[in-house]
């Protein structure tokens, strides 16, 4: 693994623009795409009045976020279901491919949770204008007293900065403590050994649970962020 | 030994040291809540076992930043710098250090009152659980900003 805190990038020039990308992260969210494509057509192939055991698991899944959309939302909760299954699924996904050898999160990558909060941010805004009009919208910003307008505007943004940046603090700092761990432990034959036990433990705990836990709360907060602004 | 290198070894203690103290006490509120509440009613303690830990595992979050920043100025911090950037490390573990403690005492005392409410309410537990997450994770927002604060002094200041 290469040098902790350093994201590798590369950049062209295209005309007057500079553009960077970061190759490892672009590669790695492709392949989480794909992964997530594998699994899903596999899962609902053969699709049947009665389901059969793979269908009946995605059915239950479906039915019970569903429900949870439907308490949190309220009306029009079908309209919201896909994106919030989507943002659930893909950061779930992305947490958990990093416990592969070699594989990198894409969530480990600043961009990624900031792209899904730009996401969650626009779509809650616009949720709060097309569900309550334009003007009680701007006015819910002067509320309870008119002078508090700026610090409405900073609790807004603080939201959707501590939104994705709790995503990506918990994973990258996952990922520096198994670095440290791992360099640590192989610098001599004898030490390690102890990662045979505590390796997979490291990666049962920060890839498989705190991955499952920062995608639900990821997930939740995006909804309830926008319940807030839709039923206002 | 430069001073540089001292400054840092220092600082990395100052972050874990200080940064442990709220999420301790956090986690052992809710441990202590899970007890009582294990006592009131014993026959829903695998729920307040799992609401128990799972509070408690979101509660050490800012513990584990402190962790990582304490890891970063060890291993991946300049050793050789001026006195503004020595200074920033520093910063950087008290930014941390005393940015953990709320956050950990605050997210504790969501977990444990969260088990103690699944102890007198077991069927709610859904709803519960649920509130106690977003709860915690709106908390945690302090401690999220300490940490991108200390990340700013460590590699950009």
């Amino acid at each position: 693994m290469h040098e902790v805190g350093v994201v590798q990038t590369a950049s062209f020039d295209l005309g007057p623009l500079h553009i960077v990308f970061n190759p490892v992260t672009l590669i790695m969210t492709w392949i989480v795409i794909a992964l997530i494509l594998i699994t899903f057509v596999w899962l609902s192939r053969k699709m049947r009045q009665v389901p059969g055991r793979r269908q009946a698991a995605v059915e239950m899944v479906m039915e019970m976020f569903d429900g949870l959309v439907k308490e949190t939302i309220g009306k029009d909760s079908r309209r919201y279901l896909p994106l919030i299954l989507t943002i659930f699924i893909f950061v779930l996904f992305s947490n958990w491919v990093g416990i592969v050898p070699f594989m990198q999160e894409p969530t480990k990558d600043l961009n990624t949770p900031l792209g899904l909060a730009v996401i969650v941010f626009f779509v809650t805004h616009f949720s709060g204008i097309k569900y309550n009009g334009l003007f009680r919208y701007i006015k819910s910003f002067f509320e309870p007293i008119p002078f508090l307008f700026p610090l409405n505007v900073v609790g807004e943004i603080g939201k959707f900065v501590s939104l994705f940046f709790r995503l990506f603090g918990n994973i990258f700092g996952g990922s520096v403590i198994i670095w440290v761990a791992y360099t640590m432990l192989m610098s001599s034959w004898w030490t390690s050994w102890i990662l045979v036990v505590l390796g997979p433990f490291l990666a049962g705990f920060f890839g498989l649970f705190v991955g499952l836990i920062q995608a639900f709360v990821f997930m939740m907060l995006s909804m309830t962020y926008i319940a807030v602004a839709k039923n206002q | 030994m430069n001073w540089t290198e001292i400054v840092t070894l220092l600082s990395a203690g100052i972050a874990m040291g200080l940064g442990a103290i709220g999420s301790g006490i956090g986690e052992g509120f809710a441990a202590g809540k899970a007890v009582e509440a294990t006592s009131r009613q014993p026959g829903v303690s695998d729920k307040i076992m799992k609401t128990m830990l799972i509070g408690q595992a979101v509660a050490e979050s800012t513990g584990i930043y402190s962790l990582v920043v304490a890891l970063l100025l060890l291993f991946a911090a300049p050793k050789e710098a001026g006195l503004i950037k020595a200074m920033a490390l520093l910063g950087a573990g008290f930014s941390m250090g005393l940015g953990a403690i709320g956050p950990g005492l605050g997210e504790g005392y969501a977990a444990g009152k969260g088990v103690e409410g699944i102890g007198r309410n077991p069927h709610e537990e859904g709803n519960i659980f649920r509130v106690m997450l977003i709860g915690q994770a709106v908390s945690e927002s302090t401690g999220i900003y300490s940490l991108v604060v200390a990340l700013l002094l460590i590699f950009v200041v």
